[in-house]
Parts: structure tokens; C-alpha cells; sequence
């Protein structure tokens, strides 16, 4: 962070506490409402759902052999397998989202293609495994699958489009590829990592399970043993080492910008009328998705802050429809990423990009809002 | 020798170069390293999960964060007499 950066946001805060009347009901109402949201998320969602999320977070980054998936997405693959496997792999490929661009980058000039590409730079922040938990847990799991399912398909399609639209852009010869073969995977076999990352899951699952309270500890222990056998008896240290940093380095990186966005998802229950959300976005009709969808598009959320914001503009009467819309945009486009975007591919193919995903998510959001 | 740490600065990127420049002190290597940050660039080597490792221009490592032990590998693997620059 540059020095003055520091300084306008050190101003932004002081100015804040001088200028706003702390005593006035609707501001006291706000901050209260703020403080009980951030409650609920410690009480709830902290412990049973957040921490496993980030150690399979962890798993994935250090255990899941991801040279097997990137060969899918080389430059001699069949479309009909780099597509999907493009649409999937933003989920184990990409779990800091710092490593996208440089991913899509390759896809699109070494590898698969600008079809793929663009499938897995939609769905690289879409289908983040812990945005996916967190979503089942706060809001249930049909949203959870919902916006699984929804951003995978819209990420083909997307693909589809951009690939037909700009085809004379993507180039024909297939120059060196990846590079590949730097032993940078784990020495264990699939059925090994496969079993250890079902076990973290399951773990997740009791937690959310309506069971008696003494049989779910049980079970949890059990699991917890089992996987701590794993680790003790199965994987080297030093790999065991890298789960825990990358773990740590997750929950760093996300923890302190979500309770921030849990405290603001708090504030606006009191701070935006109730009629203005049922009027904007109420209904499941094309207008309020495509009010949501730009939404969403336009603004920035830090990853996973989605959820508490979404959750409470269902509160406030957002319908399902555009709820799921929002957290399509929401993910995938914000005003810095747009910027980004235009650097990378173009003015012309980012706008495209750019209006191809946000007319997309309204198709799916207004589809969800009919269906569930 | 030359190393490059390719990498946009994210966490793990600027946790290799430390680690690196420490095992270099380790051994007693000299060495010029690098950090490159351009995507072009970074995709150039046919790296595309960061970090990356660049030895003399060889790509010797991706795809996150190698241990202590194995940078030493990596390094010591370089043919000798190309070290000593």
C-alpha cells in the first residue's frame, strides 16, 4: 500500500468519528445492528463452517495435483473436454485470486484457447470453495448449488460466445505450451488426497446436521482423529507444514475483510428503507435482475463478504432471483477488475466479456427465482 | 546465476523470494534475483500457477511455495561453474 493511501483512509476514518452524530437513534440502530450480525457469524458460521472451509481451502492448494488438470487446458486438448474442465477448474486451480489472471493469460495464449479462458476466468472467483460453504451454511444449500451450477454453465456459454464472436483472434498454432513435469506435486496417490478431502467435508456436513449434540461431537472427534492419523502416519511433515501456512496465509488474508463486510451487511438493514429494496429488486421480474446484475457488476466485494450482504438484502425483501444474480456479478466483475480486464484483453473483447456475464446472470437469476 | 521469482505479488509469491534470497545466504551462493511481475512476461516462461522459479533462465519450479530444503535442490542441481558468476 503506497504512503498517501495510508494517509486518505487514516483522514477518511478520523473524519468519520469527528464529523458522525454517534448519539442519533438511526445511527446507534445501525452500529447495534451491525454489532448482532457479527455475533451471529461468530457464533454460527465461524467455527463449524469457516475454519474447515479454509483448511480444504489449504488441501486443495497443497495436495490436489494440479499439473493432471492443467494438461486438459493445453493447447492440443479436444473443446469438448478443455470447456468443462475449464468451467471446474477455477475451483481447485485458483484459490487466491491473485493467481487468475496469470492462469487465464495462459490458457488464452499458450493453452486451450479464448473459449476455456474465459470459462475459467468466471468461474476462478465464482466457484471459490469456501464462497460455496459459506453460502450453504448462511443461506442453505439449493443457493449454494444454485450458484455453483449457475456459474459453471453461464461460463461455458460465456466461452462459447467469446470464442465465436472473436475467432479470428484466437491464434491457430500452438507454440510451446506449459511448462510442466516440475515435480511442484505431491508424491501422494489420488484415492490418499481424495479420502483426506471427503473427511474435511464431512466434518463441515455434521456440523450442519440437526442431530443430537453429543452424537455430533462424537462423530466430529472421530473424524478429526482420523484425519490427524492421516497427517501423522500418511503425508511428510514438510507438506503438512505447506496445509497449515496456506491455511494460516487464507485466513489472513480473508478474515479481517469479511468481519469488516459482516459489520457494514449489518448497518444497511437499518440504513436503506425497506421499500426501496422490495421496489428495486422484490420481485423475481427481468428489470430487478438487471438491476441486481449491474449491481453487482459495478461494485466490489472482498471475497466472501458477498454472502452477509446478500443475506441481508434478502432480509430486507430482495427476491431469490436477483439475490442469485447478484452473487454471479458479485463475484466475477467489479469496477477495479473491469480495469483490469481492459487491460488485459482489450476494449472491445473485455466490453463484450463484460455485457455477455452481466446478461447471462440475469438469465439464470430470473431462471432460479422461477424454479426455486 | 540469475533467479527469477515470477509472480504478480500475491502472499506466496513475495513468501518464495524470501525464502529464497534466505537459502542463498544459506549457502553462501551469489546471486542476482529478480522478481518479475508482468503477466506477459510470467506467461512467457509457460508458467501460469504462481509462484515460479527461474534459474538461469530455466524454469525449475511452479505452482506454489517450495520448502526450504527443496530450493536447495533446486539450486544445487544448476551445473556447477555457472554458479560461480
Amino acid at each position: 500500500m503506497r504512503e498517501w493511501v495510508k494517509l486518505l483512509i487514516l483522514v477518511a476514518v478520523f473524519l468519520a468519528f469527528y464529523l458522525v452524530p454517534i448519539d442519533v437513534a438511526v445511527v446507534t440502530a445501525s452500529i447495534s445492528a451491525g454489532l448482532i450480525l457479527l455475533q451471529e457469524y461468530a457464533r454460527l458460521h465461524v467455527l463449524t463452517c469457516l475454519v474447515p472451509a479454509f483448511f480444504i481451502a489449504g488441501t486443495i492448494a497443497v495436495y490436489v495435483k494440479k499439473d493432471a488438470v492443467m494438461k486438459l487446458l493445453g493447447p492440443t486438448t479436444k473443446k469438448y473436454i478443455a470447456y468443462p474442465v475449464g468451467s471446474v477448474s477455477g475451483g481447485i486451480l485458483a484459490v487466491c485470486s491473485c493467481t487468475i489472471l496469470p492462469l487465464f493469460t495462459g490458457i488464452y495464449k499458450r493453452g486451450a484457447g479464448m473459449g476455456p479462458a474465459v470459462a475459467f476466468l468466471f468461474t476462478g472467483p465464482a466457484i471459490n470453495v469456501t464462497a460455496i460453504l459459506l453460502t450453504g451454511s448462511v443461506l442453505g444449500w439449493d443457493f449454494a448449488v444454485g450458484r455453483l451450477i449457475a456459474a459453471m454453465v453461464i461460463s461455458i456459454i460465456a466461452g462459447l460466445l467469446m470464442s465465436f464472436v472473436f475467432r479470428e483472434h484466437d491464434r491457430k498454432t500452438t507454440d510451446n505450451g506449459f511448462a510442466t513435469g516440475l515435480e511442484s506435486d505431491v508424491p501422494y496417490s489420488n484415492l490418499t488426497v481424495a479420502f483426506f478431502f471427503i473427511l474435511q467435508l464431512a466434518v463441515l456436513v455434521i456440523f450442519g446436521l440437526a442431530i443430537d449434540p453429543s452424537l455430533k461431537a462424537i462423530l466430529v472427534i472421530l473424524l478429526v482423529l482420523i484425519i490427524a492419523g492421516i497427517v501423522i502416519f500418511t503425508f511428510r511433515k514438510e507438506h503438512t507444514m505447506e496445509w497449515f501456512r496456506e491455511t494460516w496465509n487464507l485466513t489472513k488474508k480473508i478474515m479481517p475483510y469479511l468481519f469488516v463486510g459482516v459489520f457494514i451487511a449489518g448497518t444497511i438493514e437499518t440504513l436503506i428503507p425497506r421499500e426501496v429494496i422490495t421496489r428495486l429488486v422484490g420481485e423475481n421480474s427481468l428489470p430487478a435482475n438487471a438491476v441486481a446484475s449491474t449491481f453487482g457488476a459495478f461494485m466490489y466485494f472482498a471475497t466472501l463478504t458477498e454472502v452477509p450482504i446478500v443475506q441481508k438484502l434478502i432480509g430486507l425483501g430482495m427476491g431469490r432471483g436477483p439475490a442469485l444474480t447478484l452473487f454471479l456479478t458479485g463475484n466475477a466483475l467489479s469496477l477495479p477488475s473491469m480495469i483490469v480486464l481492459f487491460k488485459v484483453m482489450g476494449k472491445k473483447q473485455a466490453s463484450v466479456y463484460i455485457l455477455t456475464i452481466m446478461s447471462l446472470s440475469v438469465i439464470a437469476g430470473w431462471l432460479f427465482g422461477e424454479v426455486a | 546465476m540469475t533467479i527469477k521469482v515470477l509472480g504478480p505479488g500475491c502472499m506466496n509469491c513475495k513468501t518464495l523470494e524470501r525464502r529464497t534470497v534466505e537459502v542463498l545466504a544459506e549457502l553462501n551462493l551469489k546471486a542476482d534475483v529478480q522478481k518479475v511481475e508482468d503477466l506477459d512476461s510470467i506467461v512467457g516462461y509457460g508458467v501460469m500457477r504462481t509462484p515460479g522459479l527461474v534459474i538461469d533462465d530455466k524454469v525449475v519450479w511452479q505452482g506454489g511455495v517450495p520448502t526450504k530444503e527443496k530450493i536447495k535442490e533446486l539450486l544445487e542441481s544448476v551445473p556447477a561453474g555457472r554458479t560461480a558468476s
